[in-house]
């Protein structure tokens, strides 16, 4: 089984994150860039089903030159090989834009299976699945907790709010995954010794057949026209307990629909 | 000169900070309940396991050679992982390891001291310190007196780190008083328990403690000398080196991780109406921890980096464990003035460092051996002022 698994390079969501005040993009610069959290999981499914049912892994990322620092990091915890679509025309682009450079880039690996993370954590749009899905003409399976393969049949759990549906679909597909579907592997210290030893191909948007107008700030189809920071919180509501302080706090939770 | 990591040298110490924030720290608060109720804060089946849980992922023998299934890392590397160990309250150290000198075994020694060792089934210590010789280790009054093919030791040793666990000590004796303990008059032997030696606890104003180790008429067999007969002080002198840029490469983690929280109550409590940290007094106390935490590491790293060169590291691992032991005993007081009375609670681990460091300026050679060191080699013009870079 040939698998292809989407990483994307993120400022560590742990520390404080900026958008640029000129052109409302993330701050990557200032930033400590990090393998997005969840393609941790999807890589650790790729290698769970390589280990099951052989075949190849390999990591494909659209980002700058530093985006290498993951790419080594996804290879250290096993795959084979990466592919890393680079470009300076590549900064600004939208979901539109990156799912047709990033289909672009699947097209010339044939894969059986695209597996990615449900979210990225810095814009959390949660699309590119689907985009990915529809352009390459793949099933999509989305928001996965579970997934099983048996020869090209795959299943998978999907996780939704109320608890999980069961969907089926042939490969070739895309599969999007949330923390829920394993536990990943930390990269062995082989597997750190070997990551520099393996293939990573760089791309860009010629070798892919992508013109430069598809993407970056004037290629996309949506823009960010502002933004602003996060009001700070609210003071809350202060409970005095006289006697009644349970039914407060029980009437709060319930407002609130915690309860 | 470039002051930065490489790839490889950065995942490795990702992988190892990540073990370490994902598996160890969440037992810090059992660790603190256990410790509080004078029980042991990590038990011997709780580290082993751990360690097998790092050992999956080849994070086994940092300084073990890759034939025993080691890591072979170089001493920059086995600083780096040091330091994100000492992130953790967690008396966690990752498996795999022996006493530098158990390499000088011969086969059977390997095979009945060394590798168990390794492998964790066998726990040994390292006997040099006496009532009446620290590191004036020439003073050393542990006899072996040869008895046909045995040899009978006699004396005492003190202040034995895992004196009180191990199976086995490796025990620097006198063995030819003529000739003096640096003329080769010393030998090391390796001791089973089981031939007789006893250990006795010493309680610590640390958590957990050495012991005493007692040897009447114990009987060794010649086989069990490590190394050659006369070699004993010169192993004893490689095995002490070893930890003078390992002990401040964890002192480092202690500091970075109270720093933090440091940082973090400065920004959030108030006093009078601001928070603390807009007071210039606090922020003379950050500026200074970190000043000085900064210039621990590179103290640190250099002298790490000296043992990766092959060059004689000697001069540079007194600098590091003499500062980078000031440094954090200076830092966790400033942490602990930076929380006030919380910090002196037991609520908190400021107080747990606090005893703790404390011990660096004493073992494995306290600071004022350091000076010594140091001092030695610049008036006899064994070292240059400005270091390899002179």
């Amino acid at each position: 089984m040939k698998i292809v698994v989407l990483v994307k390079q993120v400022p560590d969501s742990g520390a404080e994150r900026n958008l640029r005040a000129d052109d409302n993009s993330v701050d990557r610069a200032s930033a400590n860039n990090v393998i997005n959290e969840m393609d941790e999981y999807a890589i650790e499914e790729a290698l769970r089903l390589q280990e099951a049912h052989g075949g190849e892994v390999t990591v494909l990322t659209m980002g700058p030159d530093r985006a290498t620092e993951s790419i080594r990091k996804a290879l250290s915890m096993g795959p084979d090989g990466a592919v890393h679509v680079l470009d300076d025309a590549l900064p600004g682009t939208d979901y539109l834009g990156t799912s047709r450079v990033l289909a672009a880039a699947i097209g010339t690996l044939s894969p059986d299976l695209v597996i990615c993370g449900a979210e990225a954590t810095d814009a959390r749009g949660q699309v590119m699945a689907h985009m990915l899905a529809e352009r390459l003409g793949f099933a999509a399976l989305t928001g996965a907790r579970k997934l099983t393969v048996e020869g090209a049949q795959l299943t998978v759990e999907r996780q939704t709010e109320e608890g999980y549906e069961v969907v089926t679909a042939a490969t070739p597909a895309v599969v999007s995954v949330w923390d829920t579907i394993n536990e990943p592997r930390y990269p062995s210290f082989k597997g750190i010794m070997a990551a520099k030893k393996k293939p990573v191909d760089t791309k860009s948007l010629a070798d892919l057949g992508v013109s430069a107008d598809q993407v970056g700030w004037g290629g996309s189809a949506t823009t960010v026209l502002s933004h602003s920071k996060r009001p700070a919180r609210s003071a809350g509501v202060k409970v005095t307990d006289s006697g009644e302080g349970g039914v407060a706090l029980v009437d709060y939770l319930s407002s609130e629909k915690f309860v | 000169m470039d002051f930065s990591l490489s790839d490889e040298e950065r995942a490795i110490r990702d992988t190892a900070r990540a073990f370490i924030r994902k598996e160890v720290v969440p037992l810090e608060a059992e660790l603190l309940r256990r410790e509080r109720a004078h029980q042991p804060g990590l038990r011997r089946d709780e580290l082993r396991e751990l360690q097998a849980r790092a050992r999956a992922f080849g994070f086994w023998g940092l300084a073990t050679p890759a034939e025993y299934g080691g890591m072979d890392l170089p001493a920059v590397l086995q600083s780096l992982v040091w330091t994100e160990i000492g992130h953790t309250l967690v008396p966690f150290r990752f498996g795999g390891e022996a006493d530098n000198i158990l390499f000088y075994a011969d086969a059977a020694q390997r095979e009945e001291f060394l590798v168990p060792t390794i492998e964790g089934q066998r726990i040994s210590c390292f006997a040099i310190t006496e009532p009446g010789a620290g590191s004036d280790a020439a003073n050393i009054k542990l006899s072996a007196r040869r008895d046909g093919d045995d040899w009978v030791l006699n004396g005492e040793k003190t202040f034995i780190t895992n004196g009180n666990d191990a199976d086995f000590a490796i025990v620097v004796a006198v063995t030819d008083r003529d000739k003096g303990v640096r003329g080769g008059g010393t030998t090391a032997f390796l001791v089973d328990r089981a031939m007789g030696w006893r250990s006795e606890f010493i309680a610590t104003m640390g958590e957990g403690g050495p012991a005493s180790l007692v040897f009447e008429d114990v009987r060794v067999p010649h086989r069990n000398i490590l190394g050659e007969v006369g070699q004993g002080f010169e192993l004893g002198m490689k095995w002490i080196g070893k930890g003078r840029y390992i002990i401040p490469s964890h002192a480092v983690g202690i500091g970075e991780r109270a720093l933090r929280m440091a940082v973090d109550y400065a920004g959030t409590r108030e006093t009078f109406g601001k928070k603390i940290g807009e007071n210039q007094a606090i922020q003379w106390m950050l500026a200074d921890a970190e000043t000085e935490l900064e210039a621990a590491r590179w103290l640190i790293l250099r002298a790490a980096w000296t043992v990766d060169q092959g060059l004689d590291a000697r001069h540079a691992s007194s600098m590091a464990k003499l500062y980078g032991a000031a440094m954090i005993n200076k830092l966790v007081d400033r942490v602990m003035q930076i929380h006030g009375g919380m910090g002196y609670t037991r609520e908190l681990p400021i107080e747990r460092w606090y005893r703790q460091v404390r011990l660096l300026r004493i073992y494995e050679g306290t600071d004022e051996m350091q000076r010594l060191i140091i001092a030695r080699d610049l008036l006899r013009g064994y070292t240059k002022i400005g270091g390899h870079l002179a």
